[in-house]
């Protein structure tokens, strides 16, 4: 009993810090853009094939692989936003615009990933190995980093959108992006950038992750729909809701998973998240803008 | 919405106000003759050595169209990001895939419930999903999905058939009628069920139902001050649009003798909404000419094998961002141009609803 506790609160903080720091890039760029970035999967995949490609091709050690992982990433998001992004703001099908085109972008990669790699599973070697006993559970030292380091990001997103200049003009477009533009701040500019730091925070999720997760083309999938979740359940555009929901949700997820089996972990999820919606539509700590998308 | 009144002319006949009544443009001759070619097609392709092959071609054709045109009714037209259409067509064929399985009902009895169920399990979709906006939509149709799939797969045995699905449905019997003769009936029955939906779509759109839905689409502040129900008729809409999903699916279910669970594949959704996309958002014909476009397109693709998924993302990404209407609309206006005949001066539109009437009905 003890050890299946240990277990789900160890398995729940670890799920709850991976859900959050998928859904931190998410929030970012809907509270910034007001894009539903479904290619946030696709970014997860380009981050972690990157790193995977510095390992198993040039043989580098996983600490290189790593920033090289986020820079492709986040290089792969600008480009995105330059291409597919840039053009259609401000324009009235921006909505469904982005969303057909996000979507064909995260099916464009997994197919190119399946090109380039083969369909066969890859293991992404860990930051720390190792691993140690409490209480009859396993903690690996990979967790603890992923848990650190998803709290560290946390810390960092929100105090460079509160103290530094680029993070207040990030917090003024996306407030209003009018006025924002007449302080002279360069919208579209702030939003690439917004864009670029959330296809990073996707591509350190996608190294980290492939250790435990194997990596496949369409292993951002399922993170993706969970940060999704994550993100509508803390409210959207809230960075701190995305935090707490990815505790709360990840806890939950993994106390039903231990206590009555895995099959139930994503009902279990769905049903929580319908019953939120319909208590709190706008989520724990939604700004109640829920009109454009 | 004073639309509706004019469908039941008078019997002196007025001049008719194409405005209001967009469909009257259609000549009849247009339609009649469609449907006379779509009957005598078959007889023509079986005088030809590939003729089989384009028959079935066809029979997909009409069934992924019947989709492609559901969806885009509330895509498109409706403004709701609903990702729920595969599953609905799931939905549909499973329903009568365990009839005619499990309880041995007759194929066309058991496909008559297929829309049916659909349409209810829509509105179970639809009663905590269609009260939100745009990506709460996306998500908890998503979830939808993905729920109908795991049960699809680890459900009790007569449903999930192992985990792959069902996979010794009864097909369509006509008596003891084989081969080639068996396949033009089936090209009737599937060519009767598109023409239902293709009708049916095509008078929702334009009925005030379809004024109304289109209104709150594009100003949705003015719209519901207008006295619009907005979560009603979006619910209607779904389920309209479920029912000919779920007619789909069953179809498509004894055709093929079966349904997997790899009708749950993403790349399935990616098709259908390519059709969409390619053919033209939130048009009437839009998702017909996508649909065959990607099925005509498909026999060739097949050749490059996994750079087809590569190709398909890129093109709906760029056909998304620039050319956002689609191809119909660039057909149309060509048509337009040189051999359509002289256009008549709108009259001004009255009111932001028939505007967005207007603007939006693309039909020929």
């Amino acid at each position: 009993m003890s050890t299946q506790f240990v277990q789900a609160v160890w398995g729940g903080v670890l799920f709850g810090s991976v859900y959050g720091l998928m859904a931190l890039g998410l929030t970012l760029v809907w509270g910034a853009v007001r894009l539903l970035n479904l290619a946030h999967g696709a970014l997860f995949v380009v981050g972690a094939y990157a790193a995977y490609w510095v390992v198993s091709f040039l043989h580098l050690p996983i600490l290189v692989a790593l920033p090289f992982g986020v820079l492709a990433a986040a290089a792969f998001a600008y480009l995105m936003h330059i291409i597919f992004i840039r053009p259609v703001i401000g324009k009235p099908g921006f909505d469904n615009s982005t969303l057909v085109a996000t979507v064909g972008i995260s099916i464009a990669v997994s197919a190119a990933a399946l090109l380039i790699f083969n369909p066969q599973y890859k293991v992404v070697p860990p930051v720390l190995s190792g691993s140690t006993i409490v209480a009859g559970v396993q903690i690996t030292y990979q967790g603890l980093l992923v848990i650190g380091t998803s709290l560290a990001l946390f810390a960092i997103v929100y105090a460079f959108l509160t103290y530094t200049r680029l993070g207040m003009a990030i917090r003024a477009v996306s407030q209003q992006t009018e006025a924002a533009s007449l302080m002279s701040i360069p919208v579209v500019q702030t939003y690439g950038i917004v864009i670029a730091i959330s296809g990073g925070l996707a591509g350190l999720a996608g190294v980290l992750l492939s250790p435990s997760f194997f990596l496949s083309p369409n292993s951002g999938f399922n993170p993706m729909i969970q940060a999704l979740i994550v993100t509508i359940f803390g409210g959207l555009g809230s960075v701190r809701g995305a935090l707490v929901a990815g505790f709360v949700l990840g806890v939950f997820e993994s106390f039903v998973e231990v206590f009555y089996g895995v099959g139930w972990a994503q009902p279990g999820v769905f049903i929580l998240i319908i019953l939120m919606l319909i208590v709190r539509p706008n989520g724990l700590f939604g700004i109640g803008e829920v009109k454009r998308l | 919405m004073s639309v509706g009144g004019v469908v039941t002319a008078a019997p002196s006949r007025p001049e008719v106000d194409y405005a209001a009544a967009p469909w009257q443009r259609v000549p009849i001759y247009v339609i009649g003759g469609t449907v006379v070619a779509g009957i005598l097609l078959p007889l023509v392709l079986t005088r030809i050595s590939i003729g089989d092959y384009l028959i079935t071609l066809l029979i997909l054709f009409f069934m992924q169209a019947v989709v492609a045109q559901s969806w885009n009714l509330i895509m498109g037209y409706g403004g709701i990001y609903s990702f729920a259409q595969v599953a609905l067509f799931a939905v549909g064929g499973w329903t009568t895939a365990v009839l005619a399985h499990s309880l041995g009902w007759n194929p066309f009895i058991a496909m008559l419930f297929a829309p049916v169920v659909a349409l209810l399990a829509a509105v179970g979709i639809g009663l905590p999903t269609l009260r939100l906006r745009g990506v709460y939509v996306v998500l908890l149709t998503l979830a939808f999905h993905e729920l109908a799939r795991v049960f699809a797969v680890t459900g009790p045995r007569f449903i999930s058939g192992g985990g792959y699905g069902l996979v010794s449905v009864p097909t369509f019997q006509f008596g003891n009628v084989i081969g080639q003769q068996r396949t033009i009936y089936l090209y009737y029955l599937a060519m009767v069920i598109f023409v239902i939906a293709t009708f049916v779509i095509w008078r929702v759109i334009h009925s005030p139902l379809g004024v109304a839905v289109t209104a709150l689409r594009d100003s949705e502040t003015y719209g519901v001050s207008r006295g619009i129900n907005q979560f009603r008729i979006r619910l209607i809409l779904f389920a309209i649009s479920a029912f000919f999903t779920g007619l789909a699916g069953g179809y498509m279910t004894h055709y093929n003798g079966g349904i997997s669970t790899s009708v749950f594949d993403f790349s399935r959704l990616i098709d259908l909404l390519a059709m969409i996309v390619i053919g033209g958002w939130g048009t009437f014909a839009g998702p017909i000419l996508g649909a065959a476009i990607i099925i005509g397109l498909d026999q060739y693709l097949v050749a490059i094998g996994d750079y087809r998924a590569l190709f398909e993302g890129l093109i709906l990404a760029v056909i998304a961002v620039f050319a956002p209407q689609g191809l119909w609309p660039v057909i149309r206006k060509t048509y337009d141009k040189y051999l359509g005949p002289e256009q008549q001066p709108a009259p001004a539109p009255a009111s932001a609803a028939a505007h967005a009437e207007t603007r939006n009905e693309d039909l020929k």
